[in-house]
C-alpha cells in the first residue's frame, strides 16, 4: 500500500475517523451508565450518545440573528477536524504508530487545545452573553491547564531524551518504544507527580465536573453551547466524544504504552482505556461539585502545576 | 477580541434552569462580578386571590391549597385560622396536634428539597440524588398518610380532615426513624464537604442590619442572627405546648440557610414524635361545618419559608369579601439585592436559591 493511503486511513478509519467516532460514542455511553450507578441511578443506555446524534441530524440548526453566521457554523467543524487528526496522532502500543509525516508530540498539544479554541470562537461567534462569559472562563481555565500539561510533556520528553542519548524527544512512537523496552512511566517513581498532574488535565480539558466551568448548565446554561442545536450541535458531542478517545489515549501512551502486539495488546488498550474513562473520568465526575472559575485557576496554578515541575525538575537535576 | 465588551447584561430567567419557577433578572456584569440587579416579577400571576371572593368559604380552604405546591400545607391552615379567629371557634386538642403533624411533615420534605438543590446548582449531582432519595422517605409519609405526596389535603375549617390510626402511626414512627440518622448524615456532609463549603461559605451574605432593614422571615433571618419564628412568638396550633427549638446562625451567609434548613427538618421530626407521644383522643373536627360570620382576621404561621400572614374579611355572603396573604418570599426576596451585590456569575443562581423562593405563592 502506498504510504499516502496509509496515511490516509489513519486518519479516516483506524485509529482515526470511524473507529475513534465509535469508540468515543461507546465510552461517552459507558461513562453515562458508571455514572448513573455510582449516583444510584439507572442511567440511560449505552448507545444513547448515538441515539442523541441521530436525533440532532434530524433537527434543523438555528443560526440566531445575532451570531455571525460563518464563524459560527464553521466553529464545530473545526473542533471534529482537529480531533479526527489528532486520534490519528496517538500511537496504541503493539497496534499502530502513527506516520512520522502526521506530525509529533507538539503538534498533538497544538491540536488538543483547538477544541477549547473552537468553543470559545463559538461562544463569541453566538452573539448571547452566556457565550461570552463562556469564553472568557474557558480561556482562564486554558490558562491554567495548558502549563501543566506542558511541562508534563516536558518532563516525558526529556525522560525520555535523556534515556535515549538525546537531550529530548517530542516523538510519541520513540516514547512509545522506548517504554515497551525499559518498562512504563507508571512504574518510575520520578513521573509519579506527572503522572498526578496529568489526572488532574482529564477533567479540565474534557470539560466534566469539577472543572465543566465554561459550561456550567446552571450557572451559564451551557455557555457556548447555548445558541447551538441541530447538526451543528451533533457536531460538538462528536468533538467531545473524540477528544475523550484523544486524550485518553494520550495517557496511557505517555505512562502506561506496553502491551503485546496484535489482537491482545489492541484488547489490552481497550481495557486501559476503559480503565482510564471509569477512574479518572466518571469517579471523579460523581464525586466532587463545580469550582468556581477563579477557584479552580488558583487551584491550577498550585497543586498539578507543582507537581508536574517537580518531577519535571527530577528528570532535569538527575 | 474586540467583540466581547467589558460590561454586560444577561438575563437570568423567566425560564432558566437553575431557578424552578419563573422569576426575571436583569444583571449587569463586569467581567465575573455582578454590578447592578433588576428583579422583575409578575409572569404566574393567576389572579387566585380575586378568585377566591367568587368561592365559597369551603371551596378557597381547597383553592388555596392550589397557590403553591412546596407550601400547599401552610396556606389553607392559616386561611382555616383567620374564619376560625371570625368565629370564634376553638378547634379540638387532637385537631391542634394534627395540624402540627401535617405541617411539619411539609417542611421536612421542603426543606431537604431546597438543601437538595443547593448541591444540584453547585454541581455535585451525586449530593443532590442522595438527598432527593431521603426526601423521598418524607414523599411516602404524606402519600401514606394524607393520600397524596404534595397537596395533603388537612385542613378544614374547625380541624382536620385526617386522622392517624394504630397503622398509619406505626408507619409514621417508622419512617421518622429511619429519616433522623440520614438527616443526621446530609448535615455532617454539608459541614465537612469540601465542594459545598467552598461555594457557600461566606456567599451571598446578609447582615442582621440589613435583615432587619428588609424584614426578612424564615430560615432567611434566622440565618442572619435574627431569632424570629411564629411558631415561637405567637404560637398556634399546639406549638405553645411543644418542645420547639429555633435556631440561629448569625454568618447570613448561602451555607448558614441550608444549616437552618437541615436543623429544622431534623426540629420537626422531634415536633412530630412530641406530637405522636402527646395525641389526646378526642374529635379532629367540628361537628358540623361552621357559618363564618361578617368579620375581618389577621392570621400568620411559620411556612417553611418563613412567616405566611392571611388576611380575611367576610360579609353576609358565603363568599369572603377580601382575601389577601403575605407570603415570606415577599419578604425575602428585596433582601437579594444586598446578597448579590458584587457576586459572582457563578453564585447568581446558589444565592437565589438560598431564600428558597416561592414564586407561585408570591404572584398568585
Amino acid at each position: 500500500m502506498p504510504t499516502e493511503l496509509v496515511v490516509l486511513v489513519s486518519v479516516l478509519v483506524f485509529p482515526g475517523g470511524l473507529f475513534a467516532f465509535a469508540l468515543g460514542l461507546a465510552l461517552k455511553g459507558v461513562d453515562r451508565r458508571v455514572a448513573a450507578r455510582l449516583q444510584g441511578r439507572v442511567g440511560p443506555p449505552l448507545l444513547q450518545p448515538a441515539f442523541d446524534l441521530v436525533k440532532l441530524g434530524f433537527k434543523r440548526t438555528m443560526v440566531p440573528d445575532t451570531a455571525v453566521p460563518g464563524v459560527f457554523l464553521a466553529a464545530p467543524l473545526i473542533g471534529v477536524v482537529a480531533m479526527a487528526l489528532a486520534v490519528a496522532l496517538v500511537p496504541i502500543a503493539g497496534v499502530y504508530m502513527p506516520d512520522p509525516r502526521l506530525g509529533n508530540l507538539l503538534v498533538l498539544l497544538y491540536l488538543l487545545s483547538v477544541p477549547g479554541i473552537a468553543l470559545m470562537i463559538a461562544g463569541s461567534a453566538s452573539g448571547s452573553p452566556f457565550g461570552a462569559v463562556g469564553f472568557s472562563r474557558e480561556m482562564a481555565l486554558m490558562l491554567a491547564y495548558e502549563a501543566t500539561i506542558v511541562l508534563v510533556v516536558a518532563a516525558v520528553g526529556l525522560r525520555t531524551g535523556h534515556a535515549e542519548g538525546q537531550v529530548v524527544t517530542f516523538s510519541l512512537a520513540e516514547i512509545v518504544r522506548h517504554q515497551q523496552e525499559h518498562g512504563a512511566y507508571l512504574l518510575d517513581p520520578v513521573m509519579w507527580p506527572a503522572v498526578a498532574a496529568f489526572l488532574f488535565f482529564y477533567p479540565a480539558n474534557l470539560g466534566i465536573v469539577p472543572f465543566d466551568i465554561p459550561e456550567a448548565e446552571t450557572e451559564i446554561l451551557e455557555g457556548p453551547l447555548l445558541e447551538y442545536s441541530g447538526p451543528a450541535l451533533a457536531l460538538f458531542k462528536v468533538m467531545s466524544a473524540l477528544k475523550t478517545v484523544v486524550v485518553l489515549s494520550l495517557g496511557i501512551a505517555l505512562f502506561c504504552p506496553v502491551a503485546p502486539d496484535g489482537i491482545a495488546g489492541f484488547a489490552v488498550w481497550l481495557a486501559m482505556m476503559l480503565g482510564l474513562l471509569v477512574v479518572g473520568i466518571s469517579a471523579v465526575r460523581v464525586s466532587i461539585g463545580r469550582m468556581r472559575i477563579d477557584q479552580a485557576f488558583s487551584f491550577f496554578l498550585k497543586w498539578p502545576l507543582l507537581l508536574a515541575a517537580a518531577s519535571l525538575t527530577v528528570v532535569v537535576v538527575v | 477580541m474586540s467583540t466581547v465588551p467589558e460590561t454586560y447584561t444577561i438575563p437570568v430567567g423567566p425560564l432558566h434552569v437553575a431557578l424552578e419557577e419563573p422569576m426575571y433578572f436583569r444583571i449587569d456584569v463586569h467581567g465575573e462580578t455582578v454590578t447592578h440587579v433588576d428583579i422583575n416579577a409578575g409572569h404566574v400571576h393567576r389572579g387566585i386571590e380575586y378568585l377566591t371572593t367568587k368561592r365559597t368559604m369551603l371551596q378557597n380552604v381547597v383553592l388555596t391549597e392550589r397557590i403553591c405546591s412546596l407550601c400547599s400545607n401552610s396556606h389553607p391552615e392559616t386561611f382555616a385560622m383567620a374564619a376560625e379567629q371570625i368565629a370564634g371557634i376553638a378547634i379540638p386538642e387532637r385537631a391542634a396536634m394534627l395540624r402540627v403533624v401535617a405541617a411539619e411533615v411539609k417542611r421536612i420534605a421542603s426543606n431537604l428539597f431546597n438543601v437538595a438543590l443547593l448541591a444540584h446548582l453547585v454541581g455535585y449531582e451525586t449530593l443532590f440524588m442522595h438527598v432527593m432519595q431521603v426526601r423521598e422517605i418524607a414523599q411516602d409519609i404524606k402519600e401514606t398518610v394524607f393520600g397524596n405526596r404534595m397537596d395533603l389535603g388537612a385542613i378544614c375549617i374547625g380541624g382536620v380532615r385526617y386522622d392517624l390510626d394504630e397503622e398509619t402511626t406505626g408507619f409514621l414512627v417508622a419512617a421518622l426513624d429511619r429519616l433522623v440518622p440520614e438527616i443526621e448524615a446530609i448535615v455532617a456532609t454539608y459541614r465537612t464537604n469540601g465542594s459545598i463549603l467552598g461555594r457557600t461559605r461566606d456567599v451571598g451574605v446578609l447582615t442582621r442590619e440589613q435583615g432587619l432593614a428588609c424584614g426578612v422571615v424564615g430560615p432567611v433571618a434566622r440565618a442572619s442572627g435574627i431569632a424570629y419564628d411564629v411558631r415561637a412568638v405567637a404560637p398556634y396550633a399546639a406549638y405553645d405546648r411543644l418542645p420547639l427549638e429555633v435556631h440561629v446562625l448569625t454568618d447570613g451567609d448561602v451555607w448558614s440557610r441550608a444549616m437552618i434548613r437541615l436543623a429544622e427538618a431534623l426540629t420537626a421530626i422531634d415536633l412530630i414524635r412530641a406530637c405522636l407521644r402527646d395525641l389526646p383522643d378526642g374529635p379532629t373536627r367540628l361537628a358540623e361545618t361552621p357559618d363564618i360570620p361578617p368579620g375581618r382576621a389577621i392570621a400568620k404561621s411559620e411556612a417553611p419559608r418563613g412567616e405566611l400572614i392571611y388576611y380575611l374579611k367576610t360579609n353576609d355572603n358565603p363568599q369572603p369579601e377580601r382575601v389577601k396573604w403575605r407570603v415570606p418570599t415577599f419578604m425575602n426576596w428585596d433582601a437579594l439585592r444586598f446578597m448579590l451585590a458584587d457576586a459572582k456569575i457563578a453564585d447568581i443562581a446558589i444565592i437565589v436559591n438560598s431564600i428558597d423562593p416561592c414564586v407561585s405563592c408570591t404572584e398568585r
